[in-house]
C-alpha cells in the first residue's frame, strides 16, 4: 500500500478478519491484548515542544522591603518561523551552556581532566546542593564552577555574570590549591610508611635520553675509525696514527676537522 | 669490567642474605641459658623463646631494615580508607527493574534518551523527539517512559494468556541481557542472525525442532508426541526486537504472517515496522540491557500469573483439547477420540542454542 506500511498496527484487524473469512480457524491469544492495549497512533505529526531559555534573577527593589525574583524569557524571534518547520524539533538551550562556553574557555585544560560521567541511579542531583561548591560525592570539577555561578546567579539578589564568575572561580581555585597539597603529604606519609612510586616521568625520560647517547657513542666511534683507516689507506703511512688513536675517537675526529679546515 | 659489575650487583644482594655467622650462632646458644630461676622457666615454657630472643637481637642491616618495615607495616595496616564499588554494571543482568521501577531517572541514567544526529532522523519520529542537543536528538523521556509501560504490559499479558514470546537482539553484547529476559519471561530468545524465512518457511527450516505439547501447569505431555509429526511449525505471539534496523526481514515476516511486534525505535528507525515502539537509544547497551530486562520482569510476572490461575484450574486462554490435537492436519478428520484432557502446544523452536 505505497510507501507506508501499516501491516503492524493492523495485526487485530487482519486477524479479525482472517478469522471472519474462515482462514483462520482460532483467534490467536493476543487478539483481545491488543484490542485492550491499542498500538499508539504512527504518523500523527504533533507540534513538537517549544523551549524557551528562561533566566532567573533576584533584583532589589528600593521601595519593596523585600528581593523580587524575576523571570526573563528571551524574546521571540521576529521573523516568523516558516510553516514547514513547524513539527521539526528546537535546539534546547540552558543557561548554563554560555557559562560553561566561557569558563572552558579561559581553563582549556580542565578538559584534560578525567571526569566521571556514569549514573548508576540517575539521582545524584539529589544530593547536591550548590549553594557550596564542594559535593559530596562529586569530584571539584569545570562543571562545578558552572554550577555554583548558576546558584549564585539565581538566588543572590542583584548579582552579575561576572561578579558570580569570578566568587565561582575563587572558590575553585583555593579548593585546588588545596587539593594540591593534600596530593603531596599523600604521597609523602605514603612514602613514609613504605611506598615506592618507582622512577618519576622525568628520571624515565633521561634514562631512554642516555640510551640513545649511548648509542649515537657506539656509532660515532665506527665511524670515526672508519674515516680513520681511509685517510691512513690514502696516505700510507700508518705509524703516524698509531699514538692518535690511543687518545681517542673524539681527538681523532677533532683533528681531522681541523685538516680539513 | 664484567667481573666489576658483577660485584657491584650482586655484593649488596650478598649483603641482604640474612645469614648468621656460625660463631655467633654458638654464641648465642652458649650464652642464652644465664643460670636464673625466671630465665629457666620462660625457656621451658615456650618453646620459641630462642627464635623470638634470635630476631630480637638483628645483627646484620638487612634484618634491622627487615625489622622497620614490618613494624611500619604492623603500625599503619589499619590506616586509610577501604575502597568500594559504586556502580554495579552486572546489577541490571542479574536482577532487572520491574515495570513499576520506570523512572525517568532510570532512564536518563542508562541513556535511553540519546538518539541519532539530526540529519538521520526518521520525520515519523517527530512526536518522540523532546529537541535538539549539541547535534543530536534528544528523545523525550516521559513518551519513552509510557511507551515501555504499555510494552511491558502487553508482553505480561501475552504470557498471561500462555502466549510463545521471541525475544530477538542481534546486536554484539546483547546476548545475556537477551537470554536473561528470555529466561525470565519463560519465552525463547535470539542473540544471532535471524535466517530469512523461519516464519514464511518454517517447514524447511525448523521442521526438524523438537516441539511438545504440555498441559496448562507446563507439565510434558508426552503421549501426544505422535500427533505432532506432520504440524506446520510454531509461530511465536509475540516478537520483542531489540534492533530493528538489523532485522528487518524478521519483522517483514512477523508481518505477513500477523504477529504482533515491540520494537526499540532509535531516531533513525521507522515506527511503522513495528506493533507497539519503544522510542529510546538502541545503541547504548546499557538502555537495552534495561529495556530487555524490564520486558523480561513483566513475562515473568505475566508467567507467575498464568501458572496460579492453573493451579486453581482456570485459564485465560482457551486451551485446545485433546480432539483438536489428534485431528489430522490436513484432512480434518478424527483418527480417534480420547480424554477430556487439555492440552496446550508449546514448542522448542531453533532458539535453543547457548
Amino acid at each position: 500500500m505505497g510507501k507506508i506500511n501499516l501491516t503492524a498496527l493492523r495485526v487485530r484487524q487482519t486477524a479479525l478478519n482472517q478469522y471472519a473469512s474462515g482462514k483462520i480457524k482460532k483467534l490467536p491469544q493476543w487478539v483481545d491484548v491488543v484490542g485492550e492495549i491499542p498500538p499508539a497512533e504512527a504518523l500523527i505529526r504533533n507540534r513538537t515542544a517549544q523551549h524557551q531559555l528562561v533566566r532567573q534573577r533576584i533584583q532589589t527593589n528600593p521601595e519593596a522591603s523585600k528581593p523580587q525574583v524575576v523571570f526573563e524569557v528571551q524574546e521571540k524571534r521576529r521573523k516568523p518561523k516558516k510553516p514547514s518547520r513547524l513539527f521539526k524539533p528546537v535546539e534546547l538551550r540552558y543557561e548554563e551552556d554560555q557559562l560553561r562556553q566561557e569558563f572552558f574557555r579561559d581553563h582549556p585544560w580542565e578538559l584534560a581532566r578525567p571526569r566521571v560521567v556514569l549514573e548508576s541511579s540517575g539521582k545524584d542531583f539529589e544530593n547536591h546542593d550548590w549553594s557550596r561548591i564542594q559535593q559530596p560525592g562529586k569530584r571539584l570539577d569545570g562543571e562545578s564552577v558552572v554550577q555554583r555561578q548558576l546558584w549564585l546567579l539565581n538566588n543572590v539578589p542583584d548579582m552579575t555574570k561576572s561578579a558570580a564568575y569570578d566568587i565561582a572561580r575563587r572558590e575553585f581555585y583555593k579548593l585546588r590549591l588545596k587539593e594540591d597539597i593534600q596530593r603531596r603529604v599523600a604521597a609523602e606519609e605514603a612514602q613514609a610508611t613504605g611506598a615506592n612510586f618507582g622512577p618519576t616521568y622525568l628520571e624515565i625520560g633521561m634514562e631512554l635520553e642516555n640510551q640513545q647517547h649511548e648509542k649515537w657513542k657506539a656509532w660515532a666511534r665506527m665511524e670515526a675509525q672508519v674515516m680513520d683507516q681511509r685517510a691512513v689507506s690514502m696516505s700510507g703511512a700508518p705509524e703516524l696514527n698509531m699514538d692518535k688513536e690511543a687518545e681517542g675517537p673524539e681527538s681523532i675526529a677533532l683533528d681531522e676537522g681541523a685538516t680539513e679546515q | 669490567m664484567i667481573v666489576r659489575r658483577f660485584g657491584v650487583r650482586h655484593s649488596r644482594q650478598l649483603l641482604a642474605l640474612s645469614r648468621r655467622s656460625p660463631i655467633s650462632s654458638r654464641f648465642l646458644s652458649t650464652e642464652a641459658p644465664i643460670t636464673t630461676q625466671a630465665e629457666a622457666t620462660v625457656e621451658s615454657t615456650n618453646p620459641l623463646h630462642e627464635v623470638v630472643q634470635a630476631t630480637q637481637n638483628p645483627k646484620s642491616l638487612a634484618q634491622k631494615q627487615f625489622r622497620k618495615e614490618e613494624q611500619q607495616r604492623n603500625k599503619f595496616n589499619k590506616l586509610g580508607s577501604s575502597v568500594t564499588e559504586s556502580h554495579d554494571p552486572e546489577g541490571i543482568l542479574r536482577n532487572p527493574p520491574r515495570p513499576s521501577d520506570i523512572t525517568l531517572e532510570l532512564l536518563l541514567a542508562a541513556g535511553t534518551h540519546l538518539g541519532h544526529s539530526t540529519s538521520r532522523w526518521n520525520p515519523q519520529n517527530s512526536r518522540y523527539i523532546f529537541g535538539i542537543r549539541e547535534g543530536v536528538h534528544i528523545i523525550s523521556l516521559d513518551v519513552t517512559a509510557a511507551y515501555l509501560r504499555r510494552a511491558a504490559k502487553v508482553v505480561e499479558e501475552v504470557a498471561a494468556r500462555g502466549g510463545i514470546i521471541l525475544f530477538a537482539g542481534t546486536r554484539k553484547g546483547q546476548k545475556r541481557s537477551i537470554v536473561r529476559a528470555a529466561e525470565l519471561a519463560g519465552g525463547y530468545h535470539i542473540f544471532e542472525r535471524w535466517i530469512p524465512g523461519s516464519l514464511t518457511n518454517g517447514q524447511q527450516i525448523l521442521g526438524h525442532c523438537e516441539t511438545k505439547v504440555v498441559n496448562a501447569l507446563d507439565e510434558e505431555l508426552p503421549e501426544f508426541k505422535a500427533d505432532l509429526a506432520d504440524r506446520s511449525s510454531i509461530k511465536p505471539d509475540l516478537v520483542v526486537c531489540l534492533n530493528p534496523l538489523e532485522n528487518v526481514v524478521l519483522l517483514h515476516e512477523c508481518g505477513l504472517n500477523n504477529v504482533p511486534t515491540i520494537g526499540i525505535i532509535d531516531t533513525d528507525a521507522d515506527p511503522t515496522r513495528v506493533t507497539y515502539p519503544i522510542p529510546a537509544n538502541d545503541d547504548s547497551l546499557r538502555g537495552t540491557n534495561l529495556i530487555a530486562g524490564i520486558l523480561g520482569r513483566a513475562g515473568e510476572a505475566g508467567q507467575k500469573r498464568r501458572l496460579e490461575m492453573a493451579r486453581e484450574g482456570r485459564t485465560l486462554y482457551k486451551p485446545i483439547t485433546a480432539t483438536e490435537l489428534r485431528l489430522d492436519p490436513f484432512t480434518g478428520q478424527t483418527a480417534q477420540t480420547a480424554g477430556g484432557e487439555q492440552a496446550k502446544e508449546q514448542s522448542a523452536p531453533q532458539t535453543k542454542r547457548e
